[in-house]
């Protein structure tokens, strides 16, 4: 191949535009005096254990290969093994900050394949645990993102001691159900496991009061802040269309000025009855990702307090609660339930059949941190290695559900 | 010149002690003040001095691989706040004494823990931080991840629960404190049976301390939890007792949406739109073109590829071995409706690769490659996406076992 890449930190923007991921480096400006740097997969800012090989022309990226699979804990295979009623605490570790919407996720799709029906009561609770999940999540996201800016030490650390208090009441809110702060297992095929406890209505509602007072002071402290916005306006612009082309979903496809949420658009649980209004901001950069998830925050809360208001008496999971292994049979298929958690489209794959009619016989989660993260080698050109951070920890990934 | 075993190859004489590995870090100073008579008083008030300064100021190295390094951040943010013990988080193996191993192991990440314990200067102390780290919890079996994090590194403090509370990280800590204490005498800390001490598992200190919680809800999710007989199990049936073949329901297949199944009778010579067994099965030949077109009708969103293997006997069905690749599009926005279609394909076969219409595919492809063995004709670069690169099979092969030995580990 004949193909040079002359790349100067002047020329970032034409770069940019033209990145092609699978360009061995060797094609690449021999005189550039490009260095590789490491980054990850022991490292605070990638979010557990993802790792990163960026060639630097000084402070300026001109290739970031990812590289991913060191949290790979065969959950795919192990749920092959077991039946369905026993795998719901095994994809609570998958997405680790939001694992309502794992249980969720996996138990639509074994409900839709075992032809089970759900009450309305458990769907509104999942409802409600969803949109509680959503808010933790995004305070977590919140919280680490202004460290990856401001280090351990600066004045990042300041939004994590907040959003973290206030994550707190959420968690205390689970923990109050489900006798856990998370790894809830409280979603069964049909329903629910857990009842709402008596009084439950006024604890959420004096947690979403604490929350949403304290909105304006995060905003105030994080995207209203000069030094916030600018680190992160113009920052790793993500073009919508790639976004789509990638599998991209969730508030980073939102962020494109793309107007998509699965639970607006293919409602399921209670969203057909409490509509969510879907936020949607224009840019694709790091400030209008981060801008998605903040308002998406005070949109939950409004969703939680309606759910909670209205939600309706009766049983909470169906009328044979299916408890052992061998309740459970499935006669073959396949199935395929994508539901919106705090990242974009969950899905879960499954092919029933097989030797044991107890268990599935292909079962495959659809990440989408997975997806985010293989933007990677098409945002991070022409960013600096400050602006990676910013960058990665804008896409908001969860290791636990991207290696599986 | 050969090392003696024994390490008294120059003679010099060395007072015994109770742990050889533990001096072998120590100070120089100790060496010189060991050896002059009559100086074992200031050995000893600098022991104390010297442990002092160690057992508060644990400065914590995060390993914190997955779930349990979620709390341990929240251990130390606001409610925890680790920092009052003199714990500070650094991120540099270089600047702390303790390292949290926090979350699941895995094989390819281990070599990696290695490295960063070596980082690490002495003394220096390991904590296995929740059950992945311990032993491996319920991965414990399976081919990738290693049974606990005390077959790569020595592990002074186990913590227990999934995740532990950030309370019992505390604990973990303040035992830590105990040993650090006794460091030089090579003595442990008693054990500790205190009932305050199993507290630590329960739930955490606000729920406790809430005084409008009602005890007897605590009561009873603690029975149904912890009783099983409490539940209403008469219309459950016996174990082994199956249930009426008409309770099962029947096999679920995926139609695709009205719009496109006369695009896909008459254009892709699909025969049979709505399989019992799955979405419609295409030509390989055909299938680009197919996703280039549905592309073109709005299915703009990459949503799956998720690669089956089938050996030759599945069940009761004996078949010549196959692989079977799903692919999945969505549309964007209102009413978003989903179309999924399957390549049946032999041993060997490769499938037509869809990185050229959607960038997604590359990933989604290098990992069914990597797992399931399919190869994607004319992907770009198909390489392993989550085994290292060294691994031998595909784990998501039905002839893989769950368990295979992945050395040194098993």
């Amino acid at each position: 191949m004949n193909q040079v890449i002359t790349v100067t930190a002047t020329r970032q923007s034409a770069v940019r535009g033209s990145v092609d991921p699978h360009l061995s480096i060797r094609h690449y400006d021999p005189d550039a005096d490009l260095m590789l740097l490491h980054f990850g997969p022991q490292h605070p800012s990638t979010h557990g254990v993802f790792r990163m090989d960026l060639h630097l022309d000084g402070e300026i990226i001109v290739k970031a290969t990812p590289y991913v699979g060191y949290l790979h804990r065969a959950v795919e295979k192990l749920c092959e093994k077991l039946s369905f009623v026993q795998q719901t605490p095994i994809v609570d570790k998958n997405d680790y900050v939001a694992p309502m919407t794992n249980e969720q996720a996996l138990n639509m799709a074994f409900e839709k394949l075992l032809g089970v029906e759900v009450p309305r009561r458990a769907r509104w609770m999942r409802t409600l645990f969803a949109e509680l999940q959503r808010i933790a999540s995004h305070l977590l996201a919140l919280g680490t993102f202004c460290i990856d800016l401001g280090g351990a030490l600066g004045g990042g650390s300041t939004a994590f001691i907040h959003t973290f208090r206030e994550r707190e009441l959420i968690l205390d809110l689970f923990e109050e159900v489900t006798g856990a702060r998370f790894h809830y297992n409280t979603h069964t095929i049909g329903g629910q496991r857990h009842d709402l406890p008596a009084g439950f209505a006024a604890k959420v509602n004096a947690a979403l009061d604490i929350i949403e007072a304290r909105i304006p002071e995060y905003e105030a402290m994080s995207l209203g802040n000069a030094i916030f916005q600018a680190r992160t306006k113009g920052v790793g612009v993500l073009d919508g269309q790639l976004a789509l082309e990638l599998g991209i979903t969730g508030p980073i496809l939102r962020a494109c000025g793309i107007d998509h949420d699965l639970r607006r658009d293919a409602p399921y649980s209670a969203y057909d009855e409490l509509v969510p209004k879907v936020i949607v901001r224009q840019g694709g950069d790091t400030y209008a990702r981060m801008r998605v998830r903040f308002d998406e925050t005070a949109e939950s809360i409004a969703l939680c307090r309606k759910a909670i208001d209205g939600m309706p008496e009766g049983p909470i999971n169906g009328y044979k609660p299916i408890r052992q292994p061998t309740m459970a049979k499935s006669a073959g298929g396949q199935v395929y339930v994508g539901i919106e958690t705090p990242r974009g489209e969950l899905g879960t794959f499954v092919i029933g059949g097989g030797d044991t009619p107890t268990s599935p016989y292909r079962l495959k989660i659809r990440p989408p941190s997975l997806h985010a993260l293989s933007a990677i080698p098409y945002i991070m050109p022409g960013a600096t290695v400050s602006d990676a951070v910013a960058i990665l920890g804008s896409l908001d990934p969860i290791m636990g559900e991207v290696d599986r | 010149m050969a090392v003696n075993g024994n390490g008294s190859g120059d003679g010099r004489k060395r007072l015994p002690v109770v742990d050889e590995g533990a001096l072998a870090y120590d100070h120089p100073l100790y060496d010189t003040l060991l050896n002059v008579p009559g100086l074992s008083v200031a050995t000893t008030s600098l022991d104390a001095l010297l442990n002092w300064g160690l057992m508060n100021s644990l400065w914590i190295f995060p390993m914190a691989t997955s779930c349990c390094g979620i709390e341990l951040m929240a251990a130390a943010a606001s409610r925890v706040d680790l920092d009052r013990m003199g714990t500070i988080v650094r991120a540099t193996p270089r600047q702390a004494e303790v390292m949290v191993i926090a979350g699941t192991i895995t094989v390819k990440m281990a070599p990696r823990v290695k490295t960063l314990w070596e980082q690490m200067p002495e003394p220096k102390w390991a904590i296995a931080m929740g059950s992945c780290a311990i032993s491996g919890d319920f991965y414990r079996n399976l081919y990738a991840v290693v049974p606990g994090i005390d077959t790569v590194l020595p592990v002074d403090i186990y913590i227990p629960g999934c995740p532990p509370n950030p309370e019992a990280l505390m604990q973990g800590l303040l035992r830590l404190k105990e040993k650090v204490a006794l460091r030089r005498a090579g003595k442990l800390p008693p054990h500790d049976d205190r009932p305050g001490m199993l507290d630590v598992t329960r739930p955490s200190i606000a729920r406790l301390l809430d005084p409008a919680r009602d005890r007897a809800l605590d009561q009873q999710q603690e029975d149904s939890a912890l009783n099983a007989s409490s539940f209403d199990r008469s219309d459950e049936p016996e174990d082994g007792e199956e249930r009426a073949p008409d309770q099962l329901p029947d096999a679920i297949a995926s139609t695709p949406p009205a719009e496109i199944e006369a695009l896909l009778r008459d254009e892709f010579g699909v025969t049979e739109l709505a399989p019992k067994d799955g979405a419609p099965v295409v030509a390989a030949d055909k299938h680009v073109a197919l996703a280039r077109r549905l592309r073109g009708m709005g299915y703009q969103i990459f949503v799956y590829v998720v690669a089956t293997h089938f050996p030759e006997k599945t069940g009761k069905v004996v078949a010549p071995e196959r692989f079977e690749v799903a692919y999945a599009l969505r549309t964007v926005g209102a009413g978003s409706k989903l179309v999924s279609w399957r390549l049946k394909l032999e041993p060997g076969q490769e499938a037509p690769s869809l990185v050229g219409v959607f960038a997604g595919a590359d990933w989604q492809e290098r990992e069914q490659w990597d797992l399931v063995g399919v190869r994607f004709a004319g992907h770009p670069d198909l390489r392993r996406l989550m085994m290292p690169d060294n691994w031998e099979g595909h784990p998501l092969r039905k002839d893989y076992p769950a368990d295979k030995a992945c050395p040194p580990w098993r």
